[in-house]
């Protein structure tokens, strides 16, 4: 059966409340998802307050704050801090986002909870191990396949050809969405989750790639692609506005039309 | 997940590999989707306009042909699409290997009773006896 409950060392207990900043008038409580597999304890909830008229305007910047200010073992993935590499994805208020372009003006109000993406193992604090995730994506081979003879200068494509590719190309793999859908926490291992799909799809309406049939072959399976149920998490929490149901469906379309 | 820390990753996701089946499942759910958007609507209205006309109108409308008839297509498309929903819920859910094929073998053969007894009543009633 499913696991419906967390397992008991995965269980988060309370943590430690650090102190507040000194003299701030504008502050607000964090609680965040605290793990190191050194000290061989559950994770807990550390509260952290924060003087949000010094931590900058988004929840990345909040994290930088802590580190800096409060307590400098906080660990949590970033690069770019403008929303191109997917690394600061994380669960913030219930809602997977990527916190480097989720501003203070979109929490809700009361306490802001921030935790590691759903449903992987964690690596440490706000880390999550995603080589799962990564595998998945390498399975739908995201490069152009082509078996007609190699063009001198490029492969080349209409203007109308390349605008099917919008909606797609921009996702940055944060795996926001995967981690968000439900199918996924259920069976992870065999269904391939919105990320990969939507790339999958990229690659199948690519009027360059010749590959369209195999690839088709590769992930016709009741798990690889049929276990989305159109949930449409995937497409509710996407920081890029993307739609991975709408791309796994139209999979779905092209696998009926193959045999219809 | 892989059950070993020496299991890559890439060795999880491939699996088996893709079987190839699954399109003409999600074919055969959409379709008996369709027929029962028309099928059920006619059942729950008839049933209940039947239902208060008494035991002797209620029967003879079921001995109608064109009733009899739409009464077993309603129950062969529901408990058919019965059939392939609650596949999915248990591939869905339940993980342990014998226990999944029992369930899904279970599904099958409560399903298929359930539309034999239909099919048996209205047989019944249509033949009188």
């Amino acid at each position: 059966m499913v696991q419906l409950t967390l397992p008991q060392n995965s269980k988060v207990q309370k943590g430690k409340t650090w102190p507040k900043p000194q003299g701030a008038t504008n502050l607000r409580e964090f609680r965040i998802y605290r793990y190191s597999p050194e000290e061989k304890t559950n994770p807990r909830w550390d509260t952290y307050w924060v003087d949000m008229d010094r931590a900058g305007t988004m929840i990345l910047d909040v994290l930088f704050y802590i580190k800096n200010n409060i307590d400098p073992t906080l660990a949590f993935r970033r690069s770019c801090r403008e929303g191109v590499c997917g690394s600061c994805a994380m669960n913030i208020a219930g809602r997977n986002t990527i916190a480097c372009t989720k501003g203070f003006d979109d929490l809700p109000g009361g306490v802001i909870t921030i935790s590691p993406l759903p449903n992987q193992p964690v690596v440490r604090d706000l880390i999550p191990d995603l080589t799962n995730f990564y595998a998945q994506h390498a399975y739908v081979q995201p490069f152009l396949k082509t078996d007609s003879p190699t063009p001198e200068k490029e492969w080349r494509q209409s203007e109308e050809d390349r605008t099917q590719l919008d909606g797609l190309y921009e996702c940055i793999l944060c795996a926001s969405c995967s981690t968000s859908c439900p199918s996924y926490w259920w069976n992870g291992d065999k269904y391939l989750g919105p990320a990969a799909l939507l790339q999958a799809y990229r690659w199948l309406i690519d009027s360059r790639d010749e590959a369209t049939g195999e690839r088709l072959d590769a992930l016709e399976d009741p798990f690889k692609l049929y276990r989305c149920h159109t949930i449409m998490n995937c497409a509710q929490v996407c920081p890029k506005g993307l739609n991975p149901a709408k791309a796994i469906a139209k999979i779905k379309h092209m696998m009926v039309e193959r045999i219809s | 997940m892989a059950d070993s820390q020496f299991v890559t990753p890439t060795k999880v996701t491939r699996g088996l590999g893709a079987s190839k089946t699954g399109t003409s499942h999600h074919i055969r759910q959409r379709v008996s989707a369709l027929a029962l958007i028309v099928l059920v609507p006619w059942f729950l209205f008839s049933i209940m306009k039947a239902a208060l006309t008494g035991y002797d109108a209620a029967l003879a409308w079921v001995a109608s042909p064109l009733n009899a008839i739409l009464l077993v297509l309603t129950a062969g498309a529901a408990f058919y699409h019965m059939r392939l929903g609650m596949q999915v819920v248990i591939e869905d859910y339940i993980e342990k290997p014998g226990t999944r094929a029992a369930l899904l073998i279970l599904n099958t053969f409560f399903t298929a009773v359930l539309f034999v007894a239909v099919v048996m009543s209205v047989l019944r009633i249509w033949t009188g006896s």
